[in-house]
C-alpha cells in the first residue's frame, strides 16, 4: 500500500468491461514530506476521493477484483482509504 | 494501471499457443514530468523505459492507453498466459492538475 495524492482523473470509453462505472483517478505516490515519488498510478475509487486529497492505494489485485465483482478484471490498484491526518500530526 | 502513449506495434511469427493472434503495442509510459493534460499527447518519449503491452481493445500508434502491469494482466485469460502488461483502457481525456505546495 502506498500513500498517494489524488491529482486528476481519466475518462475512457473503450475499456475492460469490469471498469465500467468506476471512477479512475490519478494517484501520485508521495513520501513522508508529501513530495512526489515515482510515476502516477491510476486506481479505481470506491470512496469518492477529492482532488489533491491524500489517500492510501493498494496494489492487491484480488481485493480489487472482489470490489469490481469480476474475476477476470485486470484492475489492480484501488483506493482503500482517505487520509484524515498523518503522524506527526500534519492535517491534510 | 499506468498511462502511456502507444509508440509502435509488434508482430510475432512464432508464439506460445495461448498468444496466437494477439496484438502487441510498444508503449512509452508517462512519468510525472511527462504527464498528459487534456487530449493532446505530450511530444517526445518519457524517461521511463518503454514496454510491450498485450492489446485486445484495438489501440493504435499515437493513442494514450491505460495498461495494467503484474499478475493481474493475465487475469482476463481463460488459460494460463505469459502476459504481464495488458491494455485495460483506451483513454479519451485526462484531467490532471499536479499538486503544488
Amino acid at each position: 500500500m502506498l500513500l498517494a495524492r489524488v491529482e486528476g482523473n481519466v475518462v475512457a470509453t473503450r475499456k475492460h468491461p469490469s471498469l465500467d462505472g468506476w471512477r479512475l483517478v490519478i494517484c501520485q505516490p508521495i513520501n513522508n514530506a508529501g513530495e512526489p515519488e515515482g510515476a502516477p498510478q491510476v486506481a479505481i475509487d470506491p470512496h469518492g476521493a477529492g482532488m489533491h486529497q491524500r489517500v492510501i492505494i493498494s496494489s492487491d489485485g484480488l481485493a480489487t477484483r472482489k470490489v469490481v465483482g469480476d474475476d477476470k478484471s485486470p484492475a489492480r490498484w484501488m483506493i482503500t482509504g482517505i487520509v484524515d491526518e498523518k503522524e506527526p500530526g500534519v492535517p491534510v | 494501471m499506468r498511462m502511456g502513449t502507444v509508440i509502435g506495434r509488434v508482430t510475432l511469427s512464432k508464439t506460445v499457443p495461448s498468444l496466437i493472434g494477439a496484438r502487441w503495442l510498444i508503449v512509452s509510459p508517462f512519468t510525472r514530468e511527462h504527464f498528459q493534460q487534456g487530449t493532446e499527447t505530450p511530444p517526445g518519449m518519457s524517461k521511463d523505459p518503454s514496454l510491450v503491452v498485450y492489446d485486445n481493445l484495438g489501440g493504435g500508434v499515437g493513442q494514450t492507453i491505460g495498461f495494467t502491469e503484474g499478475r493481474e494482466a493475465a487475469q482476463p485469460f481463460e488459460v494460463p498466459t505469459p502476459v504481464d502488461a495488458i491494455n485495460a483502457a483506451l483513454v479519451d481525456e485526462i484531467f490532471y492538475s499536479p499538486f503544488k505546495k
